[in-house]
């Protein structure tokens, strides 16, 4: 450590004994429960397996080859787009509700943040079903614009890929706006004003006060909801009637009805990968450009 | 243009709570099947009371998701701040490595979860459930407290220190409360991701552990009882009414 | 900062109570099943007798309880697997022959029953339910019979059709199409069905395994494959849902309870066992599950209207033809079935 000078930014220091010892729990943490697990997966998807899918310790690169072959390449890409789509929609729904919880009174920003929350306490199935019942054929929303004369035959919304868009932003939602709001509530009023002041349309007000500054919430929501989308797939299946795969069901399935731990593994493996590298990438290019103290 | 974002937002609540209001209408569904409509009934509400293994799960996930969350926003908060503080080699590393439990899909974490616990020998019960809560849940608080911290002026823990307070002063009394938002942010996400979590359970969990989401997942199998509409209906309620509550205390303590 | 704490305290104590209730383990029972497979009153009536709390946990798929079990899980007392997953498990010694002193109550059991090709002498497991596969038809909507998989896989009921979720179950009704044994899952059978299946896939619009039912009941779909059991269901809640058994050929599916290897409650379990073969008992969990009850004695017990339920009780099913285990095979229709889902 010390004959390696990183620079500093201002308020940084290199971690003292106290600094060790706080980081030592949270290094442990890591090394037992996700750096061991990851690796014992790692091993296995290396492996060959048997008749119960169970690993057999022959080890080899097929499954990896296999990863690699169109079929899953396509379905990758498929929930790749899904969760990009959502992600979208998030944002353009999510972000003037995020600002306007965060502009809001402090009584009512509490009230909201929880309030945003609430439903998602319940079961996700028990939800689930209840969008069911309003957007099946003789269902709620059928129903209603059938009464408003707005259509004439049952509405087929479920088991289209509109359905499942419209289960992923819902799931998701929440995830955008609590981290635009955070970010957003720290926004000095009075920098909007002296933007105003100046002569700033809302435009220009929006993308140079406000976007800057409420980029690392805007950065942190498209983490929380872009990556763990790609995985998900229970609201593909119950909404979408499970026609299509997506890279979530097929990396279950090899646990479960394929009985492949191996390649389950080595999809598994090749997922995290993909991503982890992303944002380390990212992580790297978003340093921000370093002073060194004089 | 003030207005109008209020209206949106007012949208975007009537859409979240849209399924809520269709769940809570089909607890009181004569039909046990929750798909159509035959009558009003109380039955479900009363089944409620006496379905002690129900209960129990929905105990189990509240203490799950409690402790969770708690230790959670603790870890989430000090790596988000020990990382934005120190500079050390292998910073980069620990920050991707508690990226990932967020990036892996949930059967390979509750498999690989399942199988370390195994090969050392370490029973199954709410432990291990609480571990592998933990150990997804946290990454959440830290990204929102990161974001805050991005934002965070490196000029008032120096300042602190200036008047002469510890650096465990520093960061008790001026960081946190201005970190507040991305906390009680974090700690919410984590809440909720450990309520609703199923996979990992799955694999974590023995039968005294049971959760909620687990009972309710075997449930599904055979249609969805209105009990659960019926417990998730009590649960908005109470919870609704608790935070008005809270609300009605702190106006009385001004 | 205070409040945290206090928090923390209070969640931890709570925690501290509730771990201490639980390790008072003296008489329990790990029952791993599927859900709802037994009524409260079920488990209640055994508690009350025997004094001994039934730990219930519960899994969607015998699959699931596959994993969970190989990747390390040796705490359960009962599983109840199907029949193909029964006979690997024997196969390599995961299960644990059964004492058949302490099962007294088997002999409730309709003899067939104990002899079935994944357990031929029935030292290992017990039967607990029995369902087939079958073709549900809304007769209100669809007025033409449909006898079998070439009359219900047809264009004019495109995106009418729900299948359930199941890879091996689909492809097994292709190979009997073409009239092949459905256990036989060789490359050259899978090249063989391939484009059959890729016909059908065109036509369905929904594949579900938990509940095919509510797709049917919401009146998005007309027709479809299900478990007898969701026909059941269907059936009571509205006679217009017919259930046949497809002509090119059906096959039943048993559920067995049976006792792993590693089980730390031997006794309990073999009393439960014994428990929920006494007719009383078993009919009340036919009363609750409409598959169909092997336990002879019980059957004598229900009603008419249950055993009129032509998904419970079908006529003309050969009981002994049942999946067998398929070992790797089990990859190469997954792998079929997702090429052939994706493609579209």
């Amino acid at each position: 450590m010390s004959g390696f000078d990183l620079p500093l930014f201002p308020g940084e220091r290199r971690p003292g004994w106290v600094g060790w010892l706080l980081l030592a729990p949270l290094i442990l943490w890591m090394a037992a429960f996700v750096v061991v697990p990851t690796a014992i997966l790692a091993v296995y998807s290396f492996c060959q397996r048997d008749e119960l899918g169970r690993v057999v310790f022959e080890f080899s690169f097929e499954n990896y080859v296999r990863v690699l072959s169109p079929t899953y390449l396509w379905i990758f890409v498929r929930s790749i787009g899904y969760a990009a789509l959502t992600t979208v929609i998030c944002i353009v729904v999510g972000f003037p509700a995020a600002w306007c919880i965060a502009r809001s009174s402090e009584r009512w920003r509490s009230r909201l943040v929880v309030l945003l929350m609430i439903p998602f306490w319940t079961s996700f199935l028990i939800r689930t079903y209840a969008w069911i019942a309003i957007l099946k054929g003789e269902g709620l929303l059928s129903g209603l614009l059938k009464y408003l004369g707005v259509i004439s035959t049952p509405l087929e919304i479920l088991y289209t890929p509109t359905a499942v868009v419209l289960g992923l932003v819902y799931a998701y939602l929440p995830f955008m706006i609590l981290p635009i709001y955070s970010s957003a509530e720290k926004l000095d009023g009075a920098l909007i004003e002296a933007a105003h002041d100046l002569g700033c349309g809302p435009l220009r007000v929006f993308s140079q006060v406000i976007l800057p500054l409420v980029k690392p919430g805007l950065y942190a929501g498209v983490l929380m909801v872009f990556v763990p989308a790609i995985g998900m797939f229970a609201i593909t299946d119950l909404m979408g009637g499970a026609r299509v795969p997506m890279i979530g069901n097929v990396i279950q399935n090899q646990f479960f009805q394929a009985r492949d731990w191996p390649f389950g593994a080595a999809l598994g493996c090749v997922f995290t990968l993909l991503f982890v590298v992303a944002y380390a990438l990212w992580q790297r290019r978003s340093q921000p450009i370093r002073e060194v103290r004089t | 243009m003030r207005w109008s974002f209020s209206a949106w937002t007012v949208l975007v609540f009537v859409f979240l709570y849209v399924p809520i209001a269709v769940l809570v209408a089909y607890s009181f569904n004569d039909s046990r099947l929750n798909i159509v409509w035959s009558g009003f009934t109380w039955k479900w509400y009363d089944q409620l009371w006496s379905n002690t293994p129900l209960m129990r799960a929905l105990k189990n996930s509240l203490v799950i998701a409690g402790i969770t969350t708690a230790a959670s926003v603790v870890m989430g908060t000090a790596s988000a701040w020990l990382l934005h503080r120190y500079r050390f080699r292998g910073a980069g590393i620990l920050q991707t490595l508690i990226g990932v439990p967020m990036m892996m899909p949930e059967i390979i974490m509750g498999i690989s979860l399942l199988v370390f616990f195994a090969s050392i020998s370490m029973k199954l019960g709410f432990t291990t459930v609480i571990i592998a809560h933990i150990t997804f849940c946290f990454p959440f608080v830290m990204v929102a407290v990161q974001a805050r911290l991005a934002g965070l002026d490196p000029a008032l823990e120096e300042a602190a220190l200036d008047l002469g307070a510890t650096p465990l002063q520093a960061f008790r009394l001026v960081i946190v409360p201005c970190l507040r938002p991305a906390i009680v942010a974090g700690g919410l996400m984590a809440f909720t991701l450990s309520m609703d979590e199923v996979i990992v359970t799955y694999f974590t969990a023995s039968p005294g552990s049971t959760t909620l989401p687990l009972r309710v997942f075997g449930m599904a199998k055979v249609g969805l009882n209105p009990m659960l509409n019926a417990l998730s209906a009590v649960f908005i309620v109470a919870t609704i009414a608790f935070v008005l509550f809270s609300d009605y205390l702190k106006k009385l303590s001004r | 900062m205070k409040r945290l704490r206090l928090l923390v305290v209070t969640v931890l104590a709570a925690v501290f109570v509730s771990a201490a209730s639980a390790a008072k383990k003296s008489k329990e029972l790990n029952l791993f099943a599927w859900s709802e497979y037994f009524p409260q009153e079920v488990l209640d009536g055994f508690t009350e007798e025997t004094g001994i709390k039934i730990n219930y946990e519960t899994y969607a798929s015998s699959e699931e309880m596959l994993a969970k079990l190989i990747a390390g899980d040796g705490a359960y007392d009962l599983v109840q697997p199907s029949d193909y997953m029964a006979e690997v498990m024997i196969r390599n010694k995961m299960l644990r022959p059964l004492d058949l002193k302490q099962l007294p109550n088997r002999k409730n059991i309709e003899d067939q029953f104990l002899h079935m090709p994944h357990d031929p002498e029935g030292k290992f497991t017990v039967p607990f339910m029995i369902g087939t596969v079958g073709i549900v038809v809304n007769t209100d909507v669809v007025k033409e019979p449909v006898r079998g998989y070439k009359d219900l896989f047809q264009s004019k009921y495109k995106d009418r059709i729900v299948v359930v979720n199941d890879n091996r179950e689909i492809v097994s009704w292709a190979l009997v199409t073409l009239g092949l044994d459905q256990n036989d899952i060789t490359p050259e059978n899978l090249k063989k069905v391939r484009p059959l299946i890729a016909e059908w896939v065109k036509l369905i619009k929904v594949y579900d395994s938990d509940s095919p039912k509510t797709a049917l009941l919401g009146g998005d779909v007309d027709l479809g494959v299900v478990w007898s059991g969701e026909a059941a269901r269907l059936w009571e809640e509205d006679k217009k849902f017919a259930y046949i058994l497809p002509e090119e050929g059906a096959h039943p599916f048993v559920d067995v309870m049976a006792i792993p290897a590693k089980a730390p409650h031997v006794d309990a379990a073999h009393l439960f066992l014994d428990y929920i073969m006494r007719a009383e008992v078993s009919k009340l969990i036919s009363d609750e599950f409409p598959y169909m009850n092997p336990n002879a004695a019980a059957r004598a017990l229900l009603s008419e209207e249950q055993l009129a339920n032509p998904a419970s009780y079908p006529e003309g099913m050969d009981y002994m033809n049942v999946f067998r285990d398929i070992g790797r095979g089990a990859a190469a229709i997954d792998q079929l079935m997702t090429d052939l889902k994706s493609a579209q």
